[in-house]
């Protein structure tokens, strides 16, 4: 067993390697615990993001086991060790999506109530971004399932349409009209007016 | 702002995991190679012990249990004199001696179906192969190897389709949730690595239960039951939680469930050390639960003909949520079934069977195996057993 300080130099070095230097990740068959290390953080902070501290650990550990079961079966063709565990992670959150979508419309109804009943000058624009915010979280909240994934593997980890497509074994046309769709359906939630957005949507 | 960036935004920073939560992932790892091979261990009836004991519980099962329509029924009665024969057997066998190493040899695969332009065919793919063998005692030591298995058509009239198709030596075919193309080679046995390895220290335990329990379980078919296919257990391995209410469409899925877990159950118990007093009361016990009949022979994908016993039958839907075709979506039936060795009563197979096609199997014939667990080989031996060089020959 390497001492309490050397995981981390370790996961740092893998994580130097493929990300610096562009040498290759750790192969998930020969070096599934370099993987881990690597890994480990970044999996966790996504499943946090979108279910919780709580359900994240679990979360996080199951992706990994998952990934440990199925290493032999990555194909390094098709996608970057990253995203295969991004793939599989979104997979395991998806059997928690109630808990989330729960979480989310919570978000949304306690957001602009609070805002409405507190509306005085020197709050306004905490508000406002709160009522947003609520918003916002109903809207992802009503979300399908498909169009969610995307979105969050777009917007939480940072995946191109390339990697999302990889990781959730999709077309990279179906990333694109799912991607669309979740944009234009949030856009409409939050009033859709901003002519920033419009003109984002040239680019999307 | 775009819509990407503000949902970037609303989702704020959380914490990192704990050094506590990190340990705990990690020790799920160094869990596999055990937990795989419980499902491997858990494979055959041992040859020598097991011969006459369990022969006469097969064909007792095979009559015993006739709400399932099975294709060998018995007139009423024999199962008691088969019951008489086996404890009769049993006590024979239960004085022959066991040995020093026990073995499993699993193979086990997934059906994919391709659907080339000259006919539509199946091929089993994502196949491996694990060889494992434990001391009798702790400190005996123990091995795993494991080996990927080729690609193949699945029967005799897959491959002459194959063939048509002008007998390809790659397999493109969806799997869940993307394309995979597996390989029609098969990969060295190999004991290095994280899943597999040799323990030169261990030893003495199958399934977290030692040898020496595992040689004491009861004889009893109803204490038996109590011990491995009540209520409780199937609760605990389904992972519900004592009274906490479940909706009734989850109810009705954890009841479809229950004799398809027992069947898996026993099939991993029945592949280890057990005496073949306790093996024979487990089928036994097995036959009689509720959801569990007795269907008559059937094959493995080995190629290899036994008595089957099979659970009730349940739908499954495949969408195309995450973008699978056409031809892989739609609704099919399926049950799991346990094939016994007439001969030994050792487990050949446990499979899960297509009953009714629909969906990805619409043009499979009910029967059709969707996926495998197969124990090539399970006993005791005297010295420390080796894999076989040779590929297991199917169906």
């Amino acid at each position: 067993m390497p001492l309490a300080g050397d995981t981390d130099v370790t996961a740092i070095r893998a994580m130097e390697r493929h990300h610096m230097t562009g040498d290759p990740p750790p192969d998930p068959v020969e070096r599934f615990d370099e993987v881990f290390d690597a890994y480990f953080a970044e999996i966790h902070r996504y499943a946090a993001k979108r279910l919780g501290p709580d359900a994240a650990a679990d979360v996080a550990a199951q992706t990994f086991l998952e990934a440990f079961r199925q290493r032999r079966r990555y194909d390094p063709i098709r996608a970057s060790v990253r995203t295969w565990l991004y793939g599989i992670a979104t997979r395991v959150a998806g059997k928690h999506q109630r808990a989330e979508t729960r979480a989310l419309r919570a978000h949304a109804r306690v957001g602009p109530g609070r805002g409405a009943d507190e509306h005085t000058d020197r709050v306004d624009s905490r508000v406002s971004a709160q009522g947003l915010r609520g918003e916002l979280a109903g809207a992802i909240a009503a979300l399908p399932r498909g169009q969610r994934d995307v979105l969050l593997l777009v917007a939480l980890a940072d995946l191109s349409h390339e990697e999302v497509a990889a990781a959730l074994g999709i077309s990279y046309g179906t990333v694109g009209s799912r991607l669309n769709r979740a944009r234009t359906k949030l856009r409409k939630a939050l009033g859709g007016t901003n002519p920033m957005l419009t003109l984002e949507e040239q680019h999307g | 702002m775009d819509e990407v960036r503000m949902v970037r935004d609303f989702y704020p920073e959380p914490g990192p995991p704990t050094a506590r939560e990190i340990a705990r992932a990690k020790a799920l790892l160094s869990e596999p190679p055990r937990r795989t091979l419980l499902r491997l261990r858990w494979g055959l009836g041992g040859g020598l012990v097991a011969v006459g004991a369990a022969t006469a519980v097969a064909i007792a099962l095979a009559g015993g249990n006739t709400t399932g329509g099975g294709t060998t029924p018995a007139p009423p009665g024999r199962v008691n004199l088969d019951a008489r024969a086996v404890l009769a057997a049993a006590e024979k066998a239960e004085q022959q001696p066991t040995g020093n190493y026990w073995h499993i040899d699993v193979v086990q695969g997934q059906s994919y179906i391709m659907r080339p332009s000259t006919g539509t065919y199946a091929i089993t793919a994502a196949a491996d192969e694990t060889f494992n063998w434990s001391g009798a005692k702790p400190g005996m030591g123990e091995a795993y190897y494991g080996r990927d298995l080729p690609a193949h058509p699945l029967t005799k009239q897959d491959a002459a389709l194959w063939r048509k198709a002008g007998s390809p030596s790659s397999f493109r075919v969806w799997s869940n949730d993307h394309y995979y193309t597996y390989p029609a080679k098969a990969t060295k046995w190999s004991a290095s690595g994280p899943n597999v390895g040799i323990d030169p220290h261990g030893g003495g335990d199958y399934m977290g239960k030692s040898v020496k329990d595992l040689q004491n379980l009861p004889t009893d078919p109803a204490k038996l039951a109590a011990m491995f296919l009540s209520e409780t257990e199937m609760d605990k391995a389904l992972g519900r939680r004592p009274g906490r209410k479940l909706s009734p469409e989850m109810e009705q899925r954890l009841r479809q469930a229950a004799p398809k877990l027992k069947i898996q159950k026993v099939a991993g118990i029945l592949s280890g050390p057990v005496q073949p007093k306790a093996r024979a009361g487990l089928m036994r016990a097995l036959a009689a639960q509720p959801g569990i009949h007795a269907i008559g022979h059937d094959t493995d994908p080995l190629g290899r003909r036994g008595i089957a016993l099979a659970s009730d039958d349940s739908g499954a839907t495949a969408t195309g949520e995450y973008g699978a075709p056409k031809a892989e979506q739609g609704t099919y039936r399926w049950r799991v079934v346990i094939v016994f060795d007439e001969h030994t009563g050792a487990v050949l197979s446990r499979q899960d069977e297509l009953t009714q096609p629909g969906g990805p199997y619409s043009e499979m014939k009910p029967g059709f195996v969707i996926e495998y667990q197969a124990y090539r080989s399970t006993g005791w031996t005297d010295a420390k057993p080796t894999p076989s060089a040779e590929l297991p020959s199917f169906g």
